[in-house]
């Protein structure tokens, strides 16, 4: 080992990457199966009140994990468009006996608003399951574990470069609308200015991130990618604690009573 | 032991009408450095996508010719093998970094993982590659967020720590200021002292005149000169090939032109004051 | 004419890039912009475009301030050519890559096809003009990036990093057209790191160091000045070197200088 201090701007990367929060530092797969079954609960108990609770826990596991602003925005922007919606959409459509509000044809029911309250708790906790995982967990940190796991680095390399290259695109779709401003052409103003700009533009960005592949497959060959001796990893997760697998098996155990008990009625 | 012998080679890519390469027999000795310049399309990147087996395993086309690489035939390369025997950097720095690591740190570290190293050796390698080429401002940050310059400087540090036997390197320091494009080749020149062969593209004669041990000249996909730096430096037909001499070799045929000639035609600084200082003290007495 | 006045530009994460540059380039001056990657240099050119607007300071355009105009507005003025052509061309060919500006702004069309033409022959693409940009070499689609700014017929024109991947062909076919331009009576600033490019082809530099100005004026006021080029990171070129170390003469920088101040 060397004696040098490590390089404090990289960080240490002779230990294992610390993200500075006991939650945010769970293996990313101690993460998934413990949200996936606490979601499980807001399906398989019955009513409204299951789902809005497991939303909450999130929330409250989302501000432990000191990114509750974070997800407090981007969850309640799904509530209100997304959830609104679906609810909406629901009370009106689904028929019933107990009518609350005549609207002609359709019609405000009990039951309606029932069932939608029921169908859109339930679909806005699995989205704050899977916004919550991907708040929680970078990317990079999820396929590291994966490939601890024993899938391939090239199946992580697919998932990480597609989701750069959404960000790729942006980049190069800024770089080309200044282009075209920097050579005369309005791109600021209203809808139809903007379009006008933009839609000649659009083909030829996608072409160029395309075009870049077969230089990037070079470039990561040069960089062994394609070798056939065992890897390792620089970035190190942190162990496992024994704590993480009572979590999971603890989570495990509530979405099987939930399961069974939405089974036998006991709800 | 020689690096790469090629041997009446041709090479026409796939769907293209004329030859990239037309009939090149060259032969490069192992342990040094050879510099290979010509104007644009002249063969240039083809002949580094040769060396490294890019042609033909990833680039098809129809390729005749002998070449071997270490003494090997090109065909009867493993690509896996000969991709780790032969590092490359290519020029265009936005394709050359992975675009799938979070730091400038883990972009160096990919190819030390993949190759196995074990990882306090790894930390070792890259700490002494940042430090090398200068990186330690940028180390922590996203290497997609870079300018081109930095990302040439971060592609080249990430096949340097991989430290292959021979490197092929593609105009390194095409984005890159002056002083940089320096410190790259002050680099390029501790590897070859540490017996590294290195193939280098590159327009900047001044550099290639001080660093390189051989040169040769590429025109429309044939070998026009080759040989030792001094002798194709200094050889005026280097101009027809689009080639650009060392401002003071340009120098001295200049003095030539207008009647001054000086004893000798210096490619380096150093000659060039030795020999303008030689004819003003012999005019002086 | 193109005035900075104390211009500043911090970027939104609070790094600064331009801390303070009074520039003036009078209309039909040819002026290279050098120093090390990350002084400010493409900051400063695109406030002179309009591309970025200062934080604080004036830009002024033939004696009209930039502020409140759009990109596009000061553009058709001030042309752009970008580094890396491929953020510039989509059309698909070099034709209607060339004449995309004119189209668009619905000049007749016997007008378009004559400076188009004209433009292609600057830029000497002629023969490209029917194929597709991304079918020909990096350097030439330089080119056509150069035409297709040039076409608007702006009086100024920015140029960043021209040099860059070119051959000698090329660097020929560049100075070329600053002639051109020159004769025309077209502004030229050029950020570049080619030093031979700059003592062949300009007479007016600027040095920029951490976003300020740290020399302005003729090759030897930056050349033939060891404070300039430390705080500017610059290396002082071969043959000014030479002259230099042989007291040749402390305004002796190009070949030509030096070939002349030799007996």
């Amino acid at each position: 080992m060397s004696t040098r201090p490590p390089l404090t701007t990289a960080g240490d990367y002779r230990r294992p990457v610390t993200l500075g929060n006991p939650i945010l530092d769970l293996n990313p797969i101690t993460m998934l199966l413990s949200i996936t079954f606490v979601a499980v609960v807001a399906v398989a108990v019955d009513g409204w009140v299951a789902p809005v609770v497991v939303a909450a826990v999130f929330v409250l596991l989302a501000f432990l994990a000191g990114k509750g602003r974070t997800y407090l925005v981007l969850i309640l922007k799904l509530w209100l468009v997304v959830g609104l919606l679906l609810f909406v959409l629901r009370a009106l459509l689904i028929k019933g006996e107990t009518v609350w509000i005549p609207l002609g044809p359709i019609a405000v029911t009990e039951e309606g608003v029932l069932d939608g309250l029921r169908f859109s708790t339930v679909v806005m906790a699995i989205c704050g399951a899977v916004t919550l995982f991907f708040t929680l967990v970078p990317m990079r940190r999820f396929t590291l574990a994966l490939e601890r796991l024993g899938v391939s680095p090239r199946a992580s390399y697919v998932v990480l470069a597609s989701f750069q290259a959404i960000t790729d695109l942006g980049t190069t779709a800024r770089a080309v609308m200044d282009a075209q401003k920097a050579r005369g052409i309005e791109t600021e103003g209203n809808l139809l200015v903007r379009a006008k700009a933009f839609f000649p533009v659009l083909a030829p960005v996608f072409l160029s991130a395309m075009s870049a592949t077969e230089e990037r497959a070079i470039a990561l060959d040069a960089r062994a990618f394609n070798a056939h001796g065992p890897r390792t990893s620089l970035v190190l997760l942190p162990p496992t604690a024994a704590g993480e697998r009572v979590v999971v098996v603890l989570c495990a155990l509530l979405a099987a009573a939930a399961i069974t008990g939405g089974v036998l009625g006991w709800f | 032991m020689v690096l790469a012998s090629l041997r009446d080679v041709r090479f026409t890519y796939a769907y293209a009408d004329r030859s990239a390469l037309d009939g090149v027999t060259l032969e490069l000795a192992s342990g040094g450095l050879h510099g290979v310049v010509g104007l644009n399309a002249s063969g240039k990147s083809t002949l580094c996508a040769l060396l490294r087996g890019i042609i033909p395993h990833f680039h098809t086309g129809q390729l005749t010719g002998e070449v071997e690489v270490l003494g090997r035939p090109l065909l009867e390369w493993e690509p896996a093998d000969l991709s780790r025997a032969v590092g490359c950097v290519f020029d265009n720095p936005f394709t050359q970094i992975s675009g799938i690591r979070d730091t400038v740190f883990e972009e160096i570290a990919l190819g030390l993982e993949n190759l196995g190293t074990p990882r306090d050796e790894m930390i070792e390698r890259i700490e002494r590659v940042v430090e090398q080429i200068g990186l330690q401002a940028i180390v922590a940050k996203n290497p997609n967020d870079l300018s081109g310059g930095q990302r040439q400087k971060v592609a080249f540090a990430s096949i340097i720590a991989m430290d292959a036997d021979v490197m092929i390197i593609d105009e390194p320091t095409s984005q890159l200021d002056p002083e940089a494009s320096e410190a790259v080749f002050q680099i390029i020149a501790d590897l070859k002292a540490r017996g590294k062969s290195i193939v280098l593209v590159e327009h900047k004669t001044d550099l290639l005149a001080t660093y390189a041990d051989t040169i040769t000249v590429l025109s429309e996909g044939r070998v026009a000169l080759t040989g030792p730096t001094r002798d194709v430096l200094s050889d005026p037909r280097i101009l027809e090939f689009g080639v650009r001499p060392p401002d003071v070799t340009e120098l001295a045929w200049r003095l030539a032109d207008a009647g001054k000639p000086l004893g000798s035609t210096p490619i380096t600084s150093a000659e060039a004051q030795a020999a303008v200082r030689q004819r003003l003290e012999k005019r002086a007495s | 004419m193109i005035e900075l006045r104390d211009v500043r530009f911090t970027y939104p994460d609070g790094s600064s890039a331009v801390a303070g540059v009074d520039l003036s380039i009078a209309s039909g001056e040819r002026v290279a912009i050098v120093g090390q990657n990350g002084a400010g240099k493409t900051t400063t050119v695109k406030l002179m475009n309009a591309l970025l607007t200062p934080t604080a300071g004036e830009v002024l355009i033939d004696g009209v301030s930039t502020a409140g105009r759009t990109t596009a507005q000061v553009a058709r003025s001030v042309g752009y050519v970008f580094q890396n052509p491929d953020d510039q061309l989509f059309s698909a060919d070099v034709r209607s890559e060339i004449a995309f500006l004119p189209r668009y702004l619905k000049w007749p069309d016997d007008m378009i096809t004559e400076r188009v033409e004209q433009a292609a022959a600057l830029a000497g693409i002629t023969d490209h003009l029917d194929t597709n940009p991304k079918d020909l070499p990096s350097a030439v689609r330089k080119f056509v990036a150069i035409a297709a700014v040039l076409v608007s017929g702006c009086s100024h024109v920015i140029l960043d990093e021209p040099t860059a991947g070119l051959d000698t062909r090329g660097l020929d076919l560049l100075t070329g057209i600053l002639d051109s331009l020159e004769r025309d009576g077209v502004t030229v600033v050029t950020i570049t790191h080619d030093m031979r490019f700059v003592t062949d082809a300009f007479t007016r530099v600027v040095a920029m160091a951490q976003g300020r100005i740290v020399a302005d004026g003729e090759l030897a006021d930056v050349f033939g000045d060891d404070d300039v080029l430390a705080q500017a990171r610059l290396k002082r070129p071969d043959p000014a070197q030479l002259a230099r170390d042989l007291r040749l003469g402390d305004r002796v920088v190009t070949i030509d200088d030096v070939v002349a101040a030799i007996p």
